[in-house]
């Protein structure tokens, strides 16, 4: 406790909330007050209705919900099994191997997206690969860009890892495949849950990169959020944004149930 | 466990009884060695105990027999076999780990079926094994529970019962009853000793910086400093006859004095000159050359007060009742003297002269060790 | 106790899996190659390969001598660094007022900053539309206030509205390091330091600060880096005047077609993060984050 007296205390406290409340909470309310109404001009909106909901799930919307569904699983699958299998190889290897690829696949945080997204979109848009058009490039271009979280969180949790663990595994007699199997992925498993909700989220919400490739026919939620609000429907923009918050907030919850399902087991 | 019962199985340990050998191990990580040309075999069916303080060596020593650390010069032998390449999990060896290690997502049978799994045995056979080897620790209660439900001693039973159901015939213990609490301790010391017993074949490497677990548990004591092996022999003879300092204060308790050596009598004694005071102790083997510089070992309780042989005069710097006994510090010629002697109805006061003594063959004489007082570990033998 | 206490790199190296650790490292490398290196050095070829075909250096040349490049690149870095300058600031007040003036629910607002973390950017500048926009709640305020036609609040299609919402957003990032931070101080140093008679503001800039210090810096970088990177919030903006770099790689690319173009500007962007999240990365080693 630093300030002791109850006065200051109450002061510091209402400083906190006056900045905390507009900044953080005050966004996320607004967006889906105006997914709810008609018409905002003045203080509060008005005209509630519910009609946004009704077209966010239908048609192009439902549409959209289900392309980024799709997009987000395959993604964070894809990332969570190169960066799992990169992390492993890295905390097995020696120094300066590990140096190499900690560098190499923390690069794509580093890089901005909208560069990802055209690096993805000059090397596959001809042969031998020839993305360009279909759904693959997309999932592609977001794996590129969440491999890095998850090649970071499972690193972490490895370095947590008792190495008395595997040692006593191999010390019965089970060979490093076995023991990988057994004993070491189901003490990863709550980081690996935990990294592959990261992996969703930044899939659901990615922006940058799809802009530059995304084809006609398999738009993400926030390109849908995207060219509503730029054609002036905010509202419907506000319904769908509502809908892609709850929808990565459910997935996080089912995640992070799994997770305490597996560290209490 | 018979080994009647050990059907053959194809990938299963080696259970023909097998001992240790060290030849020549060093371990260094980088420059700096922490086991430096370890000499030491380990008979098949002996508990040998390797006795150290911290950074002594003596868990490398158990890691390099495990498989994790990679010597680099020596060789290590199971049996007759040549270890030294091997990866940990071709070994066949039982371990168990300090914080025991166990799988914290497995139930205590699956924790203990983990090896046998691991080499593909049958069915059948692995029930019975993780039968026969909770029932050995007396876990076979628990076999449904999951590690974090169980105390510190539990585990301890789950760690070595799932050593055992392999059915190794080399165990490594290392620092196995650190965890526990002192009262959980001394049952765990005497299973240990029931273990050793009803496993007749089984080799164990017991690495303790505990005296006490060594001085009751080991047939064989090796006493480990500065990533050198200092001594090695039964309890009796590295308690009785310490061929050093070291081993003399960090196996039990003992008063090391510098003296100087005399002439050896027609009786096999030796004259020592401690400052002014003629003593005269049993010189063990070692020739005296008279005028060299030695240390003279005696323990506490083998120190008596009053007048004897080998009369010592001094005044008493502190007393400390222990119930049984007292403990008296004398000062004698700038020394420190502990003596343990039975409860005196009247104890000497402070800065009172007393005399105290020793018998000619109570003492032993070592080699000269400079500063030989400064010994971690070696009280708390009362 | 053992000497060996806890060495995993040395452990793991005889330990398990790792006989052959290389070989292992290979098929993730070989596919991050495909998927990301090698699409990064065409970007590379490309902006050295203009439309007349050849290779040289023509796109740089021109890129250089053109306004809007200059423009994009001013107004990134500007941006960048006053949103830093936002986040830090803001960033470390609301975390100490978390981590050492506690309150019921503080818990609470740890959890809604990680879900805050979850949401896309954009968001927030949606967000912004209906709080500063021309008939949005705070203009809505003014002219019920003052009877006027109009309200004040005119900034959001400015780089101010970008710096705005770029504080909200990228605030928790900064504050999550420094509540890990906070969270491993000896909480027995602030008692002692208060008891010698130190005053609140005296402990933080003595006891506190030196010891945030790192986790500061290293949160700082990675804003900053993210700052230069971000792409959401500026398209959402809409504003013509606001054009940062990646916003320049998209326009060439996607509206004008011009590839080099979009190569070279993406060039230029890459080595700046990358130059600025190589720092990041020594300065969170450093502070062991």
């Amino acid at each position: 406790m630093l300030v002791h007296s109850r006065a200051a205390r109450w002061g510091v406290w209402t400083v906190f909330l006056l900045l905390f409340l507009p900044l953080f909470a005050l966004p996320l309310l607004v967006i889906v007050a105006a997914s709810l109404s008609r018409s905002w001009s003045g203080v509060l909106p008005s005209g509630p209705t519910g009609g946004h909901y009704t077209s966010a799930v239908h048609g192009d919307a439902l549409t959209a919900l289900t392309t980024s569904l799709i997009t987000a699983v395959a993604a964070s699958l894809l990332a969570l099994a190169a960066g799992t299998w990169a992390a492993l190889a890295a905390s097995g290897a020696g120094r300066r191997t590990r140096r190499v690829l900690d560098a190499l696949f923390m690069l794509p945080v580093a890089v901005p997206s909208v560069v990802v997204g055209l690096a993805v979109l000059v090397a596959f848009s001809k042969p031998p690969m020839l993305l360009n058009g279909t759904p693959s490039i997309v999932i592609v271009a977001h794996t590129v860009l969440v491999t890095a979280f998850a090649y970071q969180s499972v690193s972490a949790a490895l370095a947590r890892l008792d190495p008395a663990y595997e040692q006593a595994a191999a010390g019965l007699g089970a060979r490093p495949g076995y023991v990988l199997w057994r004993v070491t992925l189901p003490l990863l498993l709550p980081s690996l849950t935990a990294a592959a909700g990261l992996c969703f989220a930044l899939s659901m919400g990615e922006l940058s990169a799809t802009m530059m490739l995304y084809p006609p026919d398999w738009l993400p939620l926030p390109v849908r959020i995207f060219s509503a609000t730029d054609r002036g429907s905010l509202f419907t923009g506000s319904a769908v944004a509502v809908v892609l918050m709850g929808t990565t907030l459910l997935v996080l919850l089912a995640v992070s149930r799994i997770r305490t399902r597996a560290t209490f087991r | 466990m018979t080994a009647a019962m050990s059907v053959a199985a194809p990938a299963a340990v080696d259970t023909r009884p097998a001992g240790i050998r060290f030849d020549q191990v060093s371990v260094a990580y980088g420059k700096h060695t922490v086991l430096d040309g370890l000499d030491l075999t380990v008979e098949p069916g002996e508990l040998m105990a390797l006795l150290g303080p911290s950074g002594s060596g003596k868990t490398t020593a158990l890691r390099a027999v495990a498989g994790f650390v990679r010597p680099v010069s020596g060789r290590v032998f199971l049996g007759d076999r040549d270890v030294t390449a091997l990866p940990p999990h071709r070994r066949g060896i039982g371990m168990v780990v300090q914080g025991y290690a166990l799988f914290p997502h497995m139930r205590v049978a699956d924790n203990v079926a983990f090896g046998l799994k691991a080499r593909k045995s049958p069915r059948r056979e692995i029930a019975e094994r993780v039968a026969e080897a909770l029932e050995m620790t007396g876990m076979a209660a628990y076999a449904r529970r999951y590690p974090r439900e169980l105390s510190g001693g539990q585990q301890q039973r789950v760690a070595i019962a799932r050593a055992l159901a392999i059915r190794p015939s080399v165990l490594l213990l290392d620092e196995p009853l650190s965890a526990l609490d002192a009262r959980l301790r001394s049952g765990m010391l005497a299973e240990l000793a029931r273990l050793h017993r009803e496993l007749p074949d089984v080799s164990i490497l017991y690495v303790t910086h505990d005296q006490i677990e060594a001085l009751t548990l080991a047939d064989r004591i090796a006493v480990m400093d500065h990533a050198r092996l200092q001594d090695c022999g039964t309890p009796q003879e590295l308690y009785r006859r310490p061929r050093t300092a070291f081993t003399a204060s960090f196996v039990g308790n003992a008063n090391l004095l510098p003296v100087t050596l005399g002439e050896e009598g027609p009786d096999g004694t030796v004259g020592a000159a401690l400052g002014a005071t003629r003593l005269r102790v049993h010189g063990g083997g070692a020739p005296a050359s008279p005028g060299a510089t030695a240390t003279l070992c005696v323990r506490p309780h083998l120190v008596g007060l009053g007048p004897g042989p080998n009369t010592l005069r001094g005044t008493v710097a502190e007393v400390q009742w222990r119930g049984a006994t007292h403990r008296l510090l004398v000062d004698i010629a700038g020394i420190r003297l502990k003596a343990d002697v039975r409860e005196l109805r009247t104890p000497p006061a402070l800065g009172a002269e007393v005399e105290l003594h020793f018998a000619a063959e109570d003492a032993v004489l070592l080699p000269a060790t400079a500063a030989p007082e400064a010994v971690p570990g070696g009280g708390g033998h009362g | 106790m053992a000497e060996v206490v806890r060495r995993p790199a040395m452990a793991r190296k005889t330990g398990g899996r790792s006989v052959s650790g290389r070989l292992w490292a290979l098929p993730p490398i070989a596919a991050l190659g495909v998927f990301f290196l090698h699409p990064l050095a065409l970007v590379v070829q490309q902006s050295f390969t203009p439309d007349e075909g050849g290779t040289s250096a023509e796109p740089y040349t021109e890129l250089f001598a053109a306004e809007v490049f200059h423009e994009a690149l001013t107004t990134t870095v500007w941006i960048a660094l006053a949103s830093t300058a936002g986040c830090l600031a803001l960033g470390l007040s609301l975390a100490l007022v978390i981590a050492f003036v506690p309150f019921p629910g503080g818990k609470a607002v740890s959890k809604f900053i990680d879900v805050f973390l979850s949401f896309p950017s954009f968001l927030i500048t949606l967000a912004l539309l209906f709080l500063y926009g021309t008939t949005g709640v705070a203009n809505g305020l003014w002219t019920g206030a003052t009877g006027a036609a109009t309200g004040p609040f005119d900034f959001l299609t400015t780089p101010w509205g970008v710096v705005l919402a770029e504080i909200t957003y990228f605030t928790p990032f900064v504050m999550r390091p420094l509540l890990a931070a906070f969270s491993q101080l000896d909480t027995a140093q602030l008692d002692v330091a208060s008891s010698l008679g130190a005053r609140p503001l005296r402990i933080v800039r003595r006891v506190i600060l030196p010891e945030a210090l790192p986790a500061l810096a290293a949160g700082g970088s990675l804003v900053l880096v993210m700052c230069l990177n971000e792409f959401g919030i500026v398209l959402f903006t809409g504003a013509k005047g606001v054009t940062t770099l990646p916003m320049l790689v998209y326009t060439k690319a996607i509206l004008e077609s011009d590839y080099p173009s979009a190569c070279a500007v993406a060039v230029v962007n890459v080595l700046l993060s990358v130059g600025l999240y190589g720092l990041y990365r020594v300065v969170s080693r450093r502070a062991g984050a």
